[in-house]
């Protein structure tokens, strides 16, 4: 074979490969995309993971529908891959909404329920308030269930429209507003991504300025420098044993917020460690001989000098750290559990995004929720790596001329 | 006791782990002088300079026998070595301000000893950048960063920032080799004005320098201060030999 037939044999192959690396990246990206896309909305996000049943006092009204039955007919915002229209809509005045019967297939569940599928601009629903008096939202794929205490149990649609038109002055109604969404994951993500980088950050920091700056190079600066790059590399299934047989059982933290951000922080401090010593190392001898030619003490020379030339590096290593955070699971699944709930204090547990989308996954088999959870998940990584060349840029010092 | 000695070494040995860069050094430097040390690359010179502010310090396998005495006291004794540095400032080879703004660098070592008063701070921000002949130049730009300024005017800011601290020695590693002559020539004239208030201790390369502005001057050799005199002496009439040969350029 000729030199030129193998130049070009190799070239093929190297453009093969990297051909189908890149289509298999995007084509991975893309499936979850395609798959969870029709779920992700507004609701999806701010909503609860469970249904929430809520009991609306509105007082009832006189609204004519402003519209045709044509464009009524076609408004179904409920998620039509689930819900089915079976009946309907039928305008109720009084209320100024539209109802209709829908059947509601999941994956687990299967049933037959009134939902609201339109409602009027100047209807009375949207001035709707709890028993505290607080003003609530009632949407339009909220479940009706009953109406001042008759329940629509097994009526058909046109009885309950019957029903509600012959109800009049306050109306208290009970809805369902309906479950799905990622708000607690959200919320819960937030809270570990706080908690761990609260503890880690610190001990990591320091520990780098110890290893960088006081400790004399040696035996024990190698041995902690090698234990620091092999708990880089342990996965973090072994954490969250330890975590679990640790922070859950033998300090009884139960599986809680606080189990989960201690045992990840244990797996951050790596990272943090070895990122800021890297940008300790960077800082040149020459800042450190200047402050101390100045009579500047060891500790200002590092606090005023050392470190802030250092921050890039350390704020790379904070963004590192919450997309660690952001993709950790099995550590967590041990440690903070799989309730979708908004953690109420540090000892309760809590689902972060990526356990959500496991859990739906494996527990529901509802792919199409996990792979939304999953362009979530995508959506803010993206986000921290744009983020972290930005912030990377504008803490530089040497940037600033 | 000549009181007008401001350093009086006395058989300074140092050793860098088995190898030994100064040997038996004797050198009295006097105060308000200009002292150069000369002699050919590795010979001891930034060493030796870098022991009178305790600078090797440092340097984990430096070991030093013998005396430095600073106005009289051993610096390596308990001592303050904050309280000594602050006394006896540093310039070094390379200008190195800090990626602060030239307000800040000038700050900083006041700020590190405790001044906060922001009006005891602008007027010695001042004064230590006009004494470095720099106000002119930067009294528009005194919150920009100091690395946007040029090589000679960053280490005229080194030179203000030492001058800040107020020290009776000032020491300079070879400061004006990363410069071109005309910033060199800025520096220099600067070293002759800072003379009448500082003692002022200099490593130089260029025998035309060291000629220019010394008093006194130090030929070392292999970690061997061979001679040291009056600089027109060193220059004109050395009783050593390997001096001469150095200055005639007729050595390494
Ligand atoms: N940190 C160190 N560790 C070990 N040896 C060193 C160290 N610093 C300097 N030396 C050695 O000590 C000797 C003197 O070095 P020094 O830097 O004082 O020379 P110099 O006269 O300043 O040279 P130059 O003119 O090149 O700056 C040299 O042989 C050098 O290799
Ligand atoms: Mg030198």
């Amino acid at each position: 074979m000729g030199r030129t037939a193998k130049d070009s044999l190799v070239k093929g192959i190297i453009y093969l490969a990297t051909g189908i690396t890149l289509s298999v990246l995007l084509s991975i990206v893309g499936f979850i995309f395609v798959k969870g896309i029709g779920l992700v909305n507004w609701d999806f996000l701010t909503r609860d993971y469970n249904e929430k049943v809520v009991y609306a006092f509105v007082e009832s009204g006189e609204v004519p529908l402003s519209i045709d039955e044509e464009s009524l007919k076609s408004k179904q915002p409920y998620d039509q891959r689930y819900e089915t229209l079976q009946e309907g809509p039928i305008y109720v005045e009084n209320i100024g909404a539209a109802i209709a019967s829908v059947s509601y297939k999941n994956h687990s569940t299967e049933r037959e329920q009134i939902v609201i599928s339109y409602i009027e601009k100047d209807s009375p629903l949207n001035g709707a308030i709890d028993s505290t008096g607080k003003a609530i939202t009632i949407g339009t794929d909220y479940i009706l269930q009953s109406i001042n205490g008759t329940d629509f149990g097994d009526m058909t649609l046109e009885e309950v429209a019957e029903t509600i038109t012959a109800e009049s002055g306050e109306l208290k109604i009970k809805v369902v507003q309906p479950g799905g969404g990622i708000k607690s994951n959200i919320i819960t993500t937030l809270y570990m991504v706080l908690l761990s980088l609260i503890v880690a950050l610190p001990l990591g920091i320091f520990g780098a300025i110890y290893l960088t700056e006081y400790a004399k190079p040696g035996r024990l600066v190698n041995a902690i420098r090698f234990a620091a790059e092999c708990l880089a590399g342990i996965p973090s299934i072994i954490f969250g044993l330890f975590g679990m047989a640790f922070f859950v059982v033998a300090m009884n933290f139960q599986i809680s917020l606080i189990s989960g951000s201690l045992t990840v922080a244990i797996i951050l401090l790596p990272v943090i460690i070895r990122s800021t010593e890297e940008a300790l190392k960077t800082v040149p001898m020459a800042f450190r001989e200047g402050s101390l030619a100045l009579g500047a003490t060891k500790l200002q020379t590092i606090f005023k000098v050392v470190l802030p030339c250092a921050v890039p590096g350390i704020a790379t290593a904070v963004l590192l750290s919450i997309g660690r955070v952001v993709g950790e699971s099995a550590a967590l699944l041990l440690t903070a559990g799989t309730v979708a709930q908004i953690p109420g204090t540090l000892f309760s547990p809590g689902s972060t995004l990526t356990v959500q989308a496991y859990y739906v996954a494996k527990e529901e088999g509802n792919i199409e929720l996990a792979c939304a959870i999953g362009i979530v998940i995508i959506v803010i990584v993206i986000v921290l790596n744009i983020l972290s060349r930005i912030t990377s840029d504008k803490l530089d010092v040497f940037n600033k001329k | 006791m000549d009181t007008n000695i401001k350093f009086n070494t006395k058989n300074l040995d140092l050793f860098y782990g088995d190898f030994q860069a100064l040997k038996s050094i004797n050198m009295e430097i006097r105060e308000k002088e200009v002292t150069a040390f000369i002699g050919p690359s590795g010979c001891g010179k930034s060493t030796f300079l870098r022991c009178l502010n305790r600078m090797n310090d440092l340097i984990d396998c430096v070991k030093i026998k013998g005396e430095i005495l600073f106005d009289g006291k051993d610096i390596n004794g308990p001592i303050d070595v904050i309280n000594l540095r602050t006394r006896v400032g540093m310039v070094f080879q390379k200008p190195n301000p800090f990626p602060m703004s030239i307000y800040e660098n000038i700050a900083y070592g006041p700020k590190c000893q405790g001044m906060k008063d922001k009006n005891q701070l602008d007027a010695l921000v001042k004064e230590s950048l006009t004494k470095a002949a720099l106000w002119d130049e930067v009294k528009d730009r005194l919150n920009k960063s100091a690395l946007g300024l040029s090589g000679g005017q960053q280490q005229r800011l080194c030179i203000a920032r030492t001058i800040a601290m107020n020290p009776e020695v000032i020491l300079m590693d070879e400061p004006t080799s990363a410069l071109d002559p005309i910033a060199t020539a800025k520096i220099e004239d600067l070293m002759s004005s800072l003379k009448k208030d500082y003692t002022i201790i200099i490593v130089t390369h260029s025998m035309q320098q060291a000629g220019r502005i010394s008093d006194k001057t130090a030929f070392f050799l292999m970690g061997e201060v061979i001679e040291f005199n009056e600089t027109p002496i060193i220059f004109t009439n050395p009783h050593d030999k390997r001096t001469e040969d150095y200055i005639t350029g007729r050595f390494g």
